[in-house]
């Protein structure tokens, strides 16, 4: 949440220098924007129609650089370099910090292996380096390092721009986490009422037997005055036990 | 008499001021009632009046002073105590209010008397009278108001904050009362004693089901906020798909990030340490359940033992073991 308050200023900035210019100029703000170190956040600048207007010109490769920085990733650019013009140093690392934002999505857990063929990088302690310095530290990521195991578990990553599709999705999960904690209120719910009957069931008999000890009590007491003495001692502790008994 | 006040302080309330005012509040009440129907029962020719006393004394107004510190425009109120006031004459015991004044002086070296308290419903004229005494020490003195009546309905707490502010009415200047809003402060302390008094549990140390009963409750309202919560964020979302709404990049992008921590509890190692734990704890009830069990028999076959040695001595049955 914190990244969203630091980019505000910075996408406001690169919202009002795009308006202001057409053209190949847009190319010069589009580089600054892409290489900026901290702003991750592309689609409003792509929403800004001068933006829009450079498709199918000669500057449209700028265009296809900003859609790649909103929603792809490192092997996306790899793979159809041809159509990308050259990324300059800064460009390539924030390419690679969105690709960790975007492996992010899918998997919690997220295996040396795969981040370092994602990412091209060939040991693992230049893939630390870059995951605490570059990703850590700037706040878009935050989680756990496990080297024995040889992965990173993820608790926490900033949001990349939503594709058009992704908003149907997130309203399903958010659906599903809605029926999920109703049928949770609804489950204590019932787990309250079966404590309570529990309850009752115990303490009606704990009286019923009670009941029983003092009806027995009555009828040895009723027998005491119809024995003698002796007789007398011996139901006395026989009472007595009885009671003990039932305790 | 009552508007919003204008002066551009923010008012920071500590949790601990509310519990004293209604602690004293809450003591006065207690200690006064008690009394006033054991007089009431036995005497009918003073009914009337004592009737009329306990009405007014139903409410017992309470009255102290309110301390804390004032920075550039924020005035943060941490502390209170209590005052005595004389009902004749509606003023303070001033020298009472001095000696208090230089004791917390030399607790707190930092804290300022910022304003008084007192209980009651709605601030009235007789009020500012108290308010204009203590002028002298603060210029700009605060009138906290508590309502200690009970009102389910309502959701805020009934503590208003007023200021005074110079208004012309009718051509001649007038001090009156205006309401401040105000936040909420807490410390630590204060926040574990916020929390252990809204934990209650039964006093009787209840029977293992009213005390589940109540647990079960803290985390099904707390489960019912967070799903009131999640329904808002998911009308939201619905009203942006369909277009009510226009689409607000950051927002969307929080709302991702949040949905990523999901599902928060789901790898197998997860599955592994619960099922472990859950049956851990199975196994220790079920071993003091057995413990249990074998005590009582052990007490049962003892108790028989002696009522049928008893019989034996007398030249009855034999014993059973």
């Amino acid at each position: 949440m914190d990244i969203e308050q630091k980019q505000a200023e910075l996408i406001d900035h690169f919202v009002k220098q795009a308006s202001a210019q057409k053209g190949s100029a847009l190319g010069s703000v589009i580089v600054e924007a892409t290489s900026h170190p901290s702003l991750f956040a592309f689609s409003e600048i792509l929403a800004v129609p001068t933006v829009a207007e450079l498709e199918g010109t000669d500057n449209s490769l700028y265009l296809e650089v900003l859609r790649l920085f909103a929603h792809g990733t490192w092997s996306d650019y790899k793979s159809n370099s041809g159509s990308f013009p050259q990324l300059v140093p800064d460009q390539v690392l924030k390419l690679k910090q969105l690709t960790v934002l975007t492996l992010a999505e899918t998997n919690k857990v997220l295996p040396y292996d795969q981040l370092m063929l994602e990412l091209d990088v060939s040991n693992v302690r230049e893939l630390e380096d870059f995951l605490i310095n570059e990703c850590m530290y700037v706040g878009i990521v935050r989680g756990k390092l496990d080297q024995l195991r040889r992965c990173f578990e993820v608790q926490f990553a900033a949001g990349r721009d939503l594709r058009p599709g992704q908003l149907g999705s997130m309203i399903q999960t958010l659906s599903n986490w809605l029926a999920t904690s109703d049928n949770l209120l609804i489950s204590i719910q019932e787990k309250i009422k079966w404590a309570d009957t529990m309850s009752e069931l115990d303490k009606k008999h704990r009286k019923e037997v009670e009941d029983r000890v003092e009806d027995v009590k009555k009828s040895l007491s009723l027998k005491k005055l119809h024995t003698v003495i002796r007789p007398m001692l011996t139901s006395e502790g026989l009472r007595r036990s009885t009671v003990n008994l039932v305790e | 008499m009552a508007s919003s006040s204008s002066s551009g302080l923010t008012f920071k309330l500590h949790a601990l001021v509310i519990v004293n005012i209604s602690d004293h509040y809450t003591r006065v009440k207690s200690q006064m009632n008690p009394p006033l129907t054991s007089t009431s029962s036995t005497s009918t020719v003073n009914n009337n009046s004592s009737n009329g006393m306990e009405h007014h004394q139903q409410a017992p107004r309470v009255y102290g002073c309110v301390i804390g510190v004032q920075r550039g425009r924020t005035v943060e109120i941490f502390n209170s105590f209590e005052l005595l006031c004389d009902p004749s004459t509606h003023s303070l015991d001033r020298s009472f209010l001095e000696k208090k004044q230089e004791l917390y002086k030399k607790v707190f070296p930092h804290f300022y008397i910022l304003g008084w308290y007192s209980t009651g419903s709605d601030a009235e004229e007789s009020d500012m009278h108290i308010h204009k005494a203590l002028m002298d020490i603060n210029e700009s003195p605060l009138y906290v108001l508590l309502n200690p009546a009970i009102n389910h309905a309502q959701k805020d707490l009934p503590v208003t904050i007023y200021e005074s502010e110079l208004h012309v009415i009718d051509g001649i200047p007038q001090l009156i009362f205006v309401r401040s809003s105000y936040t909420i402060e807490t410390v630590e302390a204060e926040r574990i004693s916020v929390d252990h008094v809204a934990h209650l549990k039964p006093s009787d140390g209840g029977s293992a089901a009213t005390q589940l009963a109540a647990h079960l409750t803290g985390i099904h309202s707390a489960i019912k906020m967070l799903n009131s919560r999640i329904r808002v964020l998911h009308h939201y979302l619905v009203g942006m798909q369909k277009g009510d709404i226009p689409c607000e990049n950051s927002l969307l992008r929080q709302v991702s990030s949040l949905l990523r921590r999901l599902p928060a509890i789901e790898s197998e190692k997860f599955q592994d340490d619960f099922l472990m734990e859950y049956n851990d704890t199975l196994l220790i009830t079920y071993l003091a359940m057995f413990t249990n069990c074998s005590s009582k028999m052990n007490e049962v076959v003892d108790k028989f033992n002696t009522a049928y040695d008893r019989h034996s001595r007398r030249g009855g049955r034999t014993a059973f073991i």
